[in-house]
C-alpha cells in the first residue's frame, strides 16, 4: 500500500471498515505500508518483481519521489489498484494545474503569508514536478477504484472479492440511480447558488436549480450526499467508461435542464471548470491541453 | 473518447488552420450545401461534420477536437426558435456559455471556437462565419505550437 501526494483519506476509509478489519487483516500479509507497518522504501525496492499480490496506490504524482514510488509499486505488484479519485483522475490536487508551477511555488513558499523570506526548499526533499499528470499516464493499472474517498463499504466489497480471487463487480449506474429524490423532468427556471433559499428535501436538487452533477457521476457511493441533503460534487468521477470527460458531460446535462440565455448562465456559473471537473481536471480534455502546454514550457 | 493526436503536417510546409465544423442537418448543413451550389467562395479549412441538431453536441465533442489538435471548432445551427427539434439549439447555447468560460479558465483562447446560427437559405452567412473563424485562428497560430 503506497501513498503519493494525497490526504490519507482513502486509507483512512479503508481503516474505517472497523470490525471487518478483524476478518480482513489476518488474511493479509502487509509488505509495505508506511505509517502503519515498519517497512521502508528500501524494503519495497528489495522485493522481487511481481512478488506482491495486490497493491493499492493512493494520491497523485507531484514529486520525483512519488513517481519513483508509483513505478516501483507497478514493478512489484501483480495487481495494482488505482485507489481513490486522486489516483484515478488527479482529484483535488489535480486542480493545481489551474496555475503554472511558478505560481504554485509563489503561493506555497516564496510569498507564503505566514512566513517571511520564504524560499522553495531544495535540500532533503524530493524535487517537485512541473505539472500533475494522471497516474495512468505513467503506469498501467489493473483496477480503478475511485471516490474521494471510496466508501468503506465499497472497499470492503473490493477487498473481499480480491481475497476470494473473484473479479470486483461494480454497477455502472450514476448517482441519480441511487438518489431517493422525486424527479419530474421539469426544466430549471433559474440556476441557484448553494446559499440561495432552502431546498425542498424531497425533490431533485437539479430540477430546483441547484447544480448537482449526480447524473455525470459514477454512483458507487450509492447517493451519499444527495440522500443527505447536499448536491453531488462528482467525487467518484464519470461512470464507465471512466476516462470520459465528466466536466463536459455535466455541462451538457446542465444545458439540457437549463436552456437559459447565455448571460444568465454566465452570471450564475462562475467557475464551470472547477465546478464540473473538480475531481477530474487532470483527465479531462481541457486538463490534457493544459498539461501539454505546461510540459512544453519546461522544454 | 480516445484522443490520440492525429498526424501533424510537415512543419516546414506553410501552416493552414484545421477547423472542425459541426453543422446541424436541417439548417446549417443545408446552408453549407447551398453555399457550395451557389459557388460562394469561402476558405477550405473547415471540415464539415453533420449532426442531427446542435443539441446533439456534448461539449466533449468540441473539447476532444481541440485536444486532438484541431486549431478551431465551429458549431453552426438553426436560429433560436427555428430548431427542427424545438429547443436543441437553446440547450447548445446554454452549454456553450459554460464551455466558453471553461476554455478560458484552462488557458485556451476562446477565439478558437465559434457558435453561429445560419438557416438553410443563409449560405452567405454560413460562408462568412467560416471565413471569420479561419481568420481568427490564423491570427492565433497552430494549437500545437503551444504544446511543444
Ligand atoms: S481521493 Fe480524496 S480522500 Fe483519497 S487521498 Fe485524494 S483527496 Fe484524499
Ligand atoms: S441530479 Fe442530483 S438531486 Fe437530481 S436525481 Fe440526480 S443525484 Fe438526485
Ligand atoms: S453523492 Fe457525489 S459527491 Fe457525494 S459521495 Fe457520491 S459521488 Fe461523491
Ligand atoms: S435542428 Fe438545427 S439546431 Fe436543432
Amino acid at each position: 500500500m503506497a501513498q503519493a501526494s494525497s490526504c490519507w483519506g482513502c486509507f483512512q476509509s479503508l481503516i474505517d471498515i472497523h470490525m471487518n478489519l478483524a476478518t480482513v487483516l489476518p488474511a493479509l500479509e502487509i509488505k509495505f505500508w508506511v505509517c502503519v507497518v515498519d517497512y521502508k522504501l528500501a524494503d519495497l525496492e528489495g522485493y522481487p518483481d511481481k512478488s506482491i499480490a495486490v497493491g493499492l496506490f493512493e494520491g497523485v504524482v507531484r514529486t520525483e519521489e512519488d513517481l519513483h514510488l508509483l513505478k516501483t509499486m507497478r514493478a512489484k505488484c501483480q495487481t495494482l489498484i488505482s485507489f481513490g479519485s486522486c489516483s484515478c483522475f488527479g482529484g483535488i490536487p489535480g486542480l493545481a494545474n489551474f496555475s503554472d508551477i511558478e505560481e504554485c511555488l509563489d503561493v506555497k513558499f516564496r510569498e507564503n503569508k505566514t512566513v517571511s523570506g520564504g524560499e522553495v526548499p531544495s535540500e532533503n526533499v524530493p524535487a517537485i514536478l512541473p505539472v500533475i499528470k494522471p497516474n495512468h499516464d505513467y503506469v498501467d493499472f489493473d483496477i480503478f477504484l475511485p471516490g474521494c474517498p471510496p466508501t468503506s463499504k465499497l472497499i470492503l466489497t473490493a477487498v473481499t472479492a480480491l481475497l476470494k480471487g473473484e473479479p470486483i463487480e461494480l454497477e455502472p449506474h450514476t448517482v441519480c440511480h441511487y438518489c431517493d429524490r422525486e424527479k419530474k423532468d421539469t426544466p430549471v427556471e433559474k440556476i441557484l447558488r448553494p446559499f440561495d433559499g432552502n431546498a425542498d428535501p424531497d425533490r431533485c436538487l437539479l430540477e430546483q436549480g441547484y447544480i448537482c452533477v449526480g447524473s455525470a457521476t459514477w454512483g458507487l457511493c450509492e447517493g451519499l450526499c444527495v440522500n443527505m441533503g447536499s448536491t453531488c460534487r462528482g467525487c467518484y468521477g464519470p461512470p464507465p467508461p471512466i476516462m470520459q470527460d465528466q466536466g463536459a458531460n455535466a455541462m451538457s446535462m446542465l444545458g439540457t435542464y437549463a436552456p437559459l440565455p447565455p448571460e444568465e448562465i454566465k452570471e450564475q456559473v462562475k467557475d464551470p471548470l472547477g465546478l464540473f471537473n473538480r475531481f477530474t481536471y487532470a483527465t479531462s480534455h481541457l486538463g490534457s491541453i493544459r498539461i501539454k502546454r505546461e510540459e512544453a514550457k519546461k522544454k | 473518447m480516445t484522443t490520440e493526436p492525429t498526424e501533424t503536417t510537415n512543419e516546414n510546409e506553410e501552416w493552414e488552420p484545421r477547423i472542425v465544423a459541426y453543422c446541424c442537418n436541417w439548417c446549417s448543413y443545408a446552408g453549407a450545401d447551398l453555399a457550395g451550389t451557389s459557388r460562394i467562395q469561402y476558405p477550405t479549412n473547415a471540415r464539415i461534420l453533420r449532426v442531427n441538431c446542435t443539441g446533439r453536441l456534448s461539449p466533449e465533442f468540441i473539447l476532444a477536437a481541440l485536444d486532438m489538435g484541431a486549431d478551431g471548432v465551429l458549431v453552426s445551427g438553426c436560429h433560436p426558435g427555428d430548431c427542427h427539434y424545438t429547443s436543441g439549439n437553446l440547450k447548445a447555447r446554454a452549454r456553450w456559455a459554460m464551455m466558453e468560460t471553461a476554455i478560458e479558465q484552462a488557458g485556451v483562447d476562446p477565439r478558437r471556437v465559434r457558435l453561429q446560427w445560419a438557416s438553410a437559405s443563409e449560405a452567405q452567412l454560413f460562408a462568412d462565419g467560416v471565413r471569420e473563424i479561419t481568420e481568427q485562428v490564423k491570427e492565433l497560430g497552430p494549437i500545437r505550437s503551444e504544446w511543444k
